[in-house]
């Protein structure tokens, strides 16, 4: 016996139970034909987080994101209305990708192969010579792609077929929390990306369980760990359909570096001038199907997404978020210390996510196995599963 | 003109190496520079660091003049220094390998000065 979980109990959830024990086939997190379904089944029926209100202000504020998994580029502008839209960025004349860079400010996109112009609502301005084409203007406007926000958050869907609205596919529970944490409010953020090699559900399992803190991350990680709870386990976990939730364990005696000290005493007095509510959604994680992580800590208030590539690879972008611009040293100070101390914890994982891929696709295992903590990690792969088959059954595979 | 705000002057050998603009930069800078570099820079700010916050908060954002836009800078730098030398420790060398592959992409102090009301 190697028991060891101090005088922590850990909590009990009868979902726990009702997900099951026996392990799980290791297939999905390498094989390409399972990468395949998941691409329709999974990411091309999701609403996906492709960004954050804080990037478009103002009438004419554009970004342009890839979606490299559904081979699409996505533009997002906010038009003079106020109101956000989605294109894909693609000229409805002959399929000219429309804009190059990832954003900017404009009053109308011009396709630079035959000067086809479209406002910020996506409707087709001008076109040289229309007159003798074969087709009407009002049908040639840029495709739009459902886009919402919720928290602050922008996300995109790119389901072909009836698509069930933003907020009740995240559920009014957890909109309503998201919409009450600092990053709905955010008007800045910092931003660090990676890509891995490694399928996207084994690079998000790393961030769903606890377990690996105290060996991966025995310096940088030891806020969630202590005597009491040596594993790290969670104060609660939250089943919400398809999404998950859990309220992480805080050391109550954390070793504080003399920097910590110092950057932390003003970090939180920026963040009771900015009004951040201390309450239970300041521990929790929110775990956003298929790949949005949203943890709103008073001090470090984070979203991570892992986009897929391929079946073995993916791309991660991590952001932190502000409210209001820097206006004094020390804010300046303990934001760019914060983003510092997240990077080096998340640049850990990445290593040991790759070096499970490579253990994965050799194909020595038929089957890997979740303990009770990684019970998120098996709420992820039921979630999964459950697509799949639906989307099998509904193609009649 | 001296390089910093006079109560500041003792930490002037450092400017040069540590006075870097932009958040990546500095993160690279970290992850570049020997030990022996950061732990002299970590023993010269830390003692001052408190100090330097303040003086920089009582001065006018968006006002500040050259040598004290360097002192903000440096202290910027020291934020990911003092990772190194207080946390990472004899690890750093092997952890910079490891944050290499997470680039800093976007930061509220890349907009130097521009966006200060």
């Amino acid at each position: 016996m190697n028991i060891e979980t101090g005088i922590f109990t850990p909590p009990f959830d009868p979902v726990v139970q009702a997900l099951g024990t026996d392990p799980v086939p290791a297939g999905p997190y390498y094989r390409e034909d399972w990468f395949e379904l998941e691409r329709e089944a999974v990411f091309r029926r999701s609403w996906l987080n492709i960004g954050h209100i804080a990037e478009l202000p103002n009438a004419g504020d554009y970004i342009v994101r890839e979606l490299e998994i559904l081979g699409a580029s996505i533009i997002i502008a906010r038009g003079r209305d106020g109101t956000l839209r989605a294109f894909h960025n693609v000229c409805p004349h002959r399929g000219t990708q429309l804009v190059d860079g990832q954003g900017g400010q404009a009053s109308r996109f011009s396709c630079r192969y035959h000067m086809w112009t479209f406002g910020l609502d996506g409707a087709l301005i001008s076109a040289p010579d229309f007159e003798r084409f074969y087709a009407d203007k009002a049908d040639c406007g840029l495709k739009m792609v459902p886009v919402g926000d919720v928290g602050g958050l922008i996300y995109v869907n790119l389901d072909r077929g009836p698509i069930t609205p933003l907020r009740a596919w995240i559920g009014e529970e957890l909109c309503t929390q998201m919409d009450s944490t600092v990053v709905a409010r955010a008007t800045h953020y910092s931003e660090y990306v990676y890509e891995i090699g490694a399928n996207w559900k084994l690079t998000y399992d790393n961030f769903q369980e606890n377990y690996h803190l105290r060996f991966i991350h025995p310096k940088s990680g030891l806020a969630g760990l202590g005597k009491d709870n040596p594993f790290g386990y969670p104060v609660r976990y939250g089943f919400h359909g398809i999404h998950r939730t859990q309220t992480i364990w805080s050391n109550p005696e954390p070793q504080i570096t003399p920097t910590q000290a110092l950057t932390f005493g003003r970090a939180m007095q920026m963040a009771i001038e900015d009004g951040v509510d201390f309450g239970d959604n300041t521990k929790q994680y929110f775990a956003l199907f298929p790949s949005l992580f949203l943890f709103a800590s008073a001090i470090q208030p984070f979203s991570h997404m892992v986009y897929p590539i391929s079946a073995t690879r993916s791309r991660g972008v991590i952001r932190l978020y502000w409210v209001g611009a820097d206006d004094s040293a020390s804010k300046r100070f303990a934001r760019e210390y914060m983003m510092a101390t997240t990077r080096d914890i998340h640049s850990e994982d990445r290593i040991v996510i790759e070096a499970g891929q490579r253990g994965l696709s050799s194909g020595a295992l038929s089957h890997i196995h979740f303990q009770e903590q990684e019970v998120l990690c098996r709420h992820l792969m039921h979630a999964v599963a459950a697509k799949v088959s639906a989307y099998q059954a509904e193609a009649g595979q | 003109m001296s390089l910093l705000p006079e109560q500041f002057t003792a930490l002037s050998p450092f400017v040069e190496r540590w006075a870097v603009n932009g958040s990546a930069a500095r993160a690279n800078l970290r992850g570049s520079s020997s030990a022996t570099e950061r732990e002299a820079y970590y023993n010269a700010m830390m003692p001052l660091a408190a100090q330097a916050l303040d003086y920089l908060d009582s001065r006018n954002w968006g006002q500040y003049e050259a040598a004290e836009d360097r002192l903000m800078a440096m202290l910027l730098s020291f934020a990911h220094v003092s990772i190194a030398v207080e946390i990472q420790k004899e690890d750093e060398a092997n952890h910079a390998i490891a944050r290499a592959f997470m680039p800093i992409t976007h930061a509220p102090a890349d907009e130097v000065f521009d966006e200060r009301p």
